[in-house]
């Protein structure tokens, strides 16, 4: 248990109590979400990247050195074909269950037994992804994948979020 | 004891979201995100790591946080409360479908790299042009799909 945890701890614990009293672990509230019946959750993650990009870009331009992590990063990512396609997968899934990987363990946590479902099939479907990623890379080595389809990019080499 | 009033509106939520994002960076230089939480904890139990992830310690927090605002606030969906879903639907066909499109979510948001807080707040604030484009997928899909399926099954809320 070092500082970093301690630090992710306390603003998950926030974090958690932000995003289920907003009541975005409800099925009912993303629902309307996704029927554009009731606009708050987009306006939440609008706001929430209205506080963040700003202050983020402040530190980045000030080269700020993290008190527990060094000189700050900011990860991106180039467009890759990889996120629309799982963008789509993800997308449809979202839409029948009206949760994200975010209203899963917010579920479990405000009492619904349910949340053991979600987690457990985003945990198989995880692993299915790193099992088929692991297959593509055994049959195209990594080098030749990425020279000849400037496309691939297997997860394991990129930064994880 | 509903102490806390809830639902908290957007303009506290979505700023207090902002600053778990900008707190974690500035503090850890971590990027946060959920799904590289349920990530880490495959990893973990595919016994590769035995070191704790920083993510998890996070994972937990949001567990917490829920909990807390649950006691304090009070939680519409508990047990095997799904909201108006588990209405039209049996428990089997909604534990099935809640499986399925899980499985779905699992998949698409490790293909992706990350979901709707690693990508849809964190990436998107450090202004990542992966991130904006998997988050205008994820919405565009899932609203499209959203609209197909209540058009068919007249559930709309």
């Amino acid at each position: 248990m070092t500082k970093v945890h301690l630090t992710a701890g306390i603003f998950g614990t926030l974090f958690g109590i932000a995003f289920t009293g907003a009541g975005l672990n409800q099925y009912d509230v993303i629902h309307r979400m996704l029927s554009l019946r009731n606009f708050d959750p987009f306006l939440i993650m609008a706001s929430a990247m209205a506080t963040a990009l700003p202050v983020l870009w402040l530190l980045e331009r000030r080269a700020w050195v993290t008190p527990l992590g060094g000189r700050l990063h900011l990860r991106r990512w180039p467009v890759d074909r990889s996120h629309v396609t799982g963008g789509v997968i993800f997308g449809v899934g979202w839409a029948l269950t009206g949760a994200c990987p975010g209203t899963a363990s917010t579920t479990l946590g405000a009492g619904s037994l349910l949340g053991l479902v979600l987690i457990a099939g985003m945990g198989v479907g995880f692993g299915l992804r790193d099992l088929t990623t692991a297959r593509t890379k055994r049959i195209r080595p990594r080098s030749f994948a990425v020279r000849r389809s400037g496309h691939y990019v297997p997860e394991a080499l990129l930064p994880p979020l | 004891m509903h102490v806390l009033p809830t639902p908290f509106p957007w303009y506290l939520s979505g700023p207090a979201t902002g600053m778990c994002v900008s707190g974690m960076y500035a503090l850890t230089n971590k990027h946060m995100g959920i799904s590289g939480s349920f990530g880490s904890l495959v990893t973990m139990a595919s016994s590769k790591g035995r070191v704790i992830s920083w993510r998890v310690t996070f994972l937990l927090g949001t567990v917490i946080g829920a909990a807390l605002v649950a006691i304090l606030g009070g939680s519409p969906q508990t047990g095997l409360e799904y909201g108006t879903l588990s209405e039209h639907l049996s428990l089997p066909a909604l534990v099935l479908v809640l499986f399925a499109g899980s499985v779905l979510i699992g998949y698409g948001a490790r293909m992706a790299g990350g979901c709707t807080s690693g990508h849809g707040i964190t990436g998107c604030a450090t202004r990542s042009p992966g991130s904006f484009v998997a988050v205008s997928i994820f919405v565009v899909t899932a609203v499209l799909v959203t609209l197909v399926l209540n058009a068919l099954t007249g559930w709309a809320v």
